[in-house]
């Protein structure tokens, strides 16, 4: 990557992320709804219970930069090609990639934004005492579940109409929050339902960063890793399968 | 993909055809437009205008035939760092200034052109402050048009840039284009206004059905159609106006019937026999506007079609 290019992603990293700073109308909710969630279920719903709280930490983190990526991507981009500003973008001399990438800084951020608070609510509130370093492990496994959602986000703002995607995308998100178990946890559900959540990417990173927190239950993290990227592979093909489409109508 | 590189030309297309379903919006356009030309593309609405603009941006792939830009393949990175465009339709995000817009695409390019100096030199100062959602519909265009030229493009495609625009806005626009060919730009535009055209172009190229159907100077495109334009209100109607003598076109705008005519005293001894009682007659000669409304029309229903591998050539020497 040359530096022409780095100053593009700069910039449009920064564009992104003002825009961000000027609608807190969607931006706030986007950040507070997980962590009162988290508050009432890891919580307020189960006192006293330090492994609890533990538990849905992994799976809220998971659920929390979902929302970010599926719908900045989603609703965001099924916009700006609404719009004709995915046209303006496509004549400047900047690969498609450049305009991705952009992107998927600014989700980090948000996502970011939107852990903060529930790993403060976690550690100050609910008791939850991870050594350092797990900490860490634990952020890095949440930032990474931004990119299959971006990519799967991506997927429906190319194929779908701006007002649409936003109903596909609230669909989309319900689906790989609660049927992945990021709500209630997944070993919970009947048989079939079980094996609908297999279907879930959110459900492998939820099963990964379980693993993290949660080091005493054998889990086999390297296997749902695996599963993660093949899914994560398989919303990149259909990203840009749905992309040439669009660009050809 | 196959595609023509000749250096020499901003704009080369051979055989170009584009189908969105069974809709065929190019139906084989050959054109060349050499460095330097401003260069107007006229027809009605669903002509291919916008089609041809976006082929040559690399917005859509073509269904057939070759489009290159400035003797690369359209669309490459290579043709969009020259390249300039203000699209129709397109709209930048609400949320940025005009400043913060252009500071962006000045980003993209190697050397890019001052935005200080850009917003003085498009007249955008006053509401480049202003969050783009704030504008009004002129201002938008404005800003798009600024936006098209933070790369100082060698080709510059305008489409429809002056919509919505008042006057002195149109005007402003107008000299900023001139300015550019006068240092060498080449200037593509589509235009509903035929006055933006017979005062900016350098040629016209007249698209009908996805067909260039005439290409030459404003005046030479005037020159072709000859004739005379007559118009009165009649109970003649169009169709049996077709059928006089010496009339190549026939229209009905609000109530007069409009007549193009390579024979106007033959035309009008005609139609006075048929209605006598005729009135609000007036018999001109075409301005720029109506003969390219003549032209498309003869176009659009398809009976004097000129075949796509050979446009009526209206331009001295190509004749």
């Amino acid at each position: 990557m040359n530096r022409q290019m780095l100053s593009t992603i700069g910039a449009e990293t920064g564009a992104g992320l003002l825009q961000a700073v000027r609608s807190p109308e969607f931006v706030l909710p986007t950040l507070a709804l997980p962590v009162a969630f988290y508050l009432l279920f890891g919580i307020v719903l189960s006192p006293g219970s330090g492994e609890r709280a533990a538990y849905l930490l992994a799976t809220y983190g998971i659920f929390a930069v979902m929302g970010p990526a599926i719908f900045g991507f989603g609703a965001g981009v099924a916009n700006e090609r609404e719009r004709g500003w995915l046209n303006i973008r496509r004549v400047a001399p900047v690969p498609a990639w450049g305009f991705v990438l952009a992107r998927l800084l600014v989700t980090v951020v948000f996502g970011v934004l939107a852990l903060i608070p529930i790993y403060a609510v976690a550690g100050f509130v609910g008791d939850v005492a991870l050594p350092r370093q797990t900490w860490f492990l634990l952020a890095a496994t949440h930032l990474l579940a931004v990119v299959p959602f971006s990519l799967a986000g991506l997927t429906l703002g190319f194929l779908f109409s701006a007002s649409a995607a936003v109903a596909v995308a609230n669909l989309v998100f319900l689906f790989f929050a609660v049927l992945g178990g990021l709500w209630l946890p997944a070993a919970l559900f009947p048989e079939f339902l079980q094996a609908v959540a297999r279907a879930m990417p959110s459900y492998h990173l939820a099963e990964v960063s379980l693993s993290v927190v949660d080091s005493g239950q054998a889990r086999e993290p390297l296997t749902h890793l695996a599963i993660v990227a093949v899914m994560t592979a398989a919303f990149a093909a259909a990203a840009i399968a749905a992309w040439k489409r669009q660009e050809n109508r | 993909m196959v595609y023509t590189a000749n250096p020499e030309m901003a704009i080369s297309t051979r055989g170009l055809r584009k189908s969105y379903g069974a809709v065929e919006a190019l139906r084989g356009v050959n054109l060349d437009v050499p460095r330097g030309e401003i260069c107007a593309v006229l027809g009605r609405n669903g002509a291919g205008k916008t089609t041809l603009i976006s082929a040559a941006l690399g917005l859509t792939e073509p269904s057939a035939g070759s489009v290159s830009v400035l003797g690369r393949a359209a669309g490459s990175l290579a043709a969009r760092r020259s390249t300039g465009a203000m699209l129709q339709d397109a709209d930048l995000p609400d949320l940025l200034t005009a400043r913060e817009h252009l500071t962006f695409f000045a980003s993209c390019f190697a050397s890019p052109a001052d935005v200080d100096t850009l917003i003085q030199r498009t007249q955008i100062g006053d509401f480049s402050d202003k969050r783009y959602k704030a504008l009004s519909g002129g201002q938008k265009r404005r800003v798009q048009f600024a936006v098209a030229l933070v790369g100082k493009p060698d080709l510059l495609f305008l489409d429809e840039p002056t919509t919505g625009l008042d006057q002195d806005a149109r005007r402003a626009v107008w000299g900023r284009v001139r300015e550019l060919a006068d240092a060498g730009k080449t200037i593509v535009l589509t235009t509903h206004y035929l006055e933006e055209a017979d005062a900016l172009a350098d040629r016209i190229v007249v698209l009908a059905g996805g067909r260039v159907i005439a290409d030459g100077s404003a005046s030479a495109i005037r020159q072709h159609i000859g004739g005379a334009l007559i118009a009165c209100e009649t109970n003649v109607d169009e169709t049996a106006a077709r059928a006089l003598p010496a009339v190549r076109s026939a229209q009905t705008r609000g109530r007069l019937l409009t007549l193009l005519s390579d024979d106007a005293a033959s035309t009008l001894a005609a139609l006075l026999r048929d209605d006598p009682a005729l009135k609000e007659l007036s018999v001109s000669k075409p301005s720029l506007e109506e003969a390219v409304a003549a032209l498309t029309t003869e176009g659009s229903t398809g009976g004097e079609l000129a075949p796509s591998e050979n446009p009526r050539a209206v331009a001295g020497g190509q004749e």
